[in-house]
């Protein structure tokens, strides 16, 4: 579940930390996406390297993004289902793929900040910038794409016996945002909420005591 | 984590490696008052690219090679030889390798040891055989030195016990010698401190020279 956010990143904040019960996490991830060369594979195939610049040392994982569930199945679900692999890897990862014959796509940097806790499902909240890098891999010369919009990812993983549950729990969680911002599923338009600056006013007035 | 040096067996010319040098390697070890304390196992898989047009397969690595230890079930070793690269990674790396479908396993080779203890050293007496076949390719021996980890500090009692070991061994006098070679650590950009990422590079090379002495022979 994903919206943008144009304003009042702060009162979200505050909300969240309410809402989660748990610190929240700085983020700072350079996200690179590779596609396969020409001949490369039966199929063109596209694999994305996370480095994770918030840690003192910058750890490296790689992640394969699965097309979207389809079918009736999808329809009755309110949230984005599709797979997702991750592993954690030692720092040698882009000249792998490189050597390998995976070409640079695109790269982007995310910066903001996460929740990750449990309410039905494990669900993490990310509220981040995400900016582009004026020179190849330059993470310190990056600047937003659109400049002040954030966007609010809500994630959970699943199996494929347990996913109807876990898209409960999301969409229950997603209410408890909606005084502030409605979610949805990537390509359905939400539009502004019109409660918004009202609810952000109490939250940052009351830091957090407002029940909404 | 304690340093290892891997010597692999070079049988003479005309000769081939056979289960009864490995019998009389493993009294060798047995020699020193070696106590067997189980089995070890590692799994080196070669990768080929999977390509629309078999005409490029010059742009792609010939020697990507994929590794993993019974001693580390939840990781995954790549390297590529030629340039140099060594990656550890979980070993859900497998499941994202097969979604990419763009490379495919074509040979595998499983090396499966004993493992001795000796004080402070351990000895993994080791048979290299095709998976799912039993016929011997060739055979290591791998020397762990339990107290050390730094490569450079280890060195001089490493070079010692492999002097020991070579000695034991020419007395039997057998068709073969064990080599080691060690490989240049810092190409890989690894350092002093030993490390699982170590191991594989050695798996990788020990196999390296042992594919290149079995062509030599051939």
């Amino acid at each position: 579940m994903f919206c943008y956010l144009l304003q009042h990143v702060e009162a979200l904040e505050i909300l969240l930390q309410g809402l989660c019960g748990v610190q929240r996490e700085r983020l700072r991830i350079h996200e690179i996406c590779l596609k396969s060369g020409p001949h490369l594979g039966t199929v063109a195939s596209e694999v994305r390297l996370l480095c994770d610049l918030e840690q003192s040392e910058p750890s490296w994982s790689v992640r394969h993004v699965g097309g979207a569930m389809r079918g009736a199945g999808a329809e009755q679900v309110s949230v984005l289902v599709r797979s997702m692999v991750e592993s954690k890897t030692s720092k040698n990862a882009l000249r792998l793929f490189y050597a390998l014959g995976y070409k640079f796509d695109h790269e982007l940097l995310r910066v903001g900040f996460s929740f990750n806790f449990y309410r039905g499902a494990q669900i993490t909240v990310t509220v981040a910038s995400i900016n582009k890098m004026l020179k190849l891999h330059a993470t310190d010369e990056a600047v937003p794409v659109t400049l002040g919009i954030q966007m609010v990812e809500v994630i959970a993983p699943a199996t494929s016996e347990n996913y109807t549950e876990v898209a409960t729990a999301m969409s229950s969680f997603c209410e408890y945002l909606a005084p502030l911002l409605h979610l949805s599923k990537p390509g359905v338009s939400t539009g502004v909420v019109p409660t918004a600056a009202a609810a952000a006013a109490a939250l940052m007035s009351d830091g957090g005591g407002t029940t909404l | 984590m304690p340093i290892r040096c891997i010597l692999h067996w070079q049988p003479n010319q005309g000769t081939v490696v056979n289960s009864q040098v490995l019998n009389e390697i493993s009294q060798c070890v047995e020699t020193l008052n070696g106590v067997k304390e189980g089995r070890c196992k590692a799994s080196l898989t070669f990768y080929r690219p999977n390509l629309r047009d078999q005409s490029v397969t010059i742009d792609f690595p010939r020697d990507f090679l994929g590794i993993s230890m019974l001693e580390l079930p939840n990781k995954y070793f790549f390297i590529i030889r030629g340039q140099k690269i060594v990656l550890e990674a979980d070993s859900s790396i497998l499941l994202i390798m097969e979604k990419l479908q763009s490379y495919k396993s074509k040979v595998a080779l499983n090396f499966e040891g004993v493992l001795y203890k000796l004080g402070d050293f351990q000895i993994r007496v080791i048979k290299v055989v095709p998976n799912q076949a039993e016929s011997l390719r060739g055979i290591m021996v791998e020397i762990e030195y339990l107290p050390i980890s730094s490569i450079e500090k280890s060195k001089q009692i490493m070079e010692e016990f492999i002097d020991i070991w070579k000695e034991i061994v020419a007395k039997k006098s057998l068709a073969g010698q064990f080599m080691h070679a060690e490989p240049n650590y810092a190409e890989y950009g690894l350092g002093d401190n030993y490390t699982s990422q170590h191991t594989a590079v050695q798996y990788a090379a020990a196999l390296a020279q042992l594919i290149q002495s079995a062509q030599v022979r051939n």
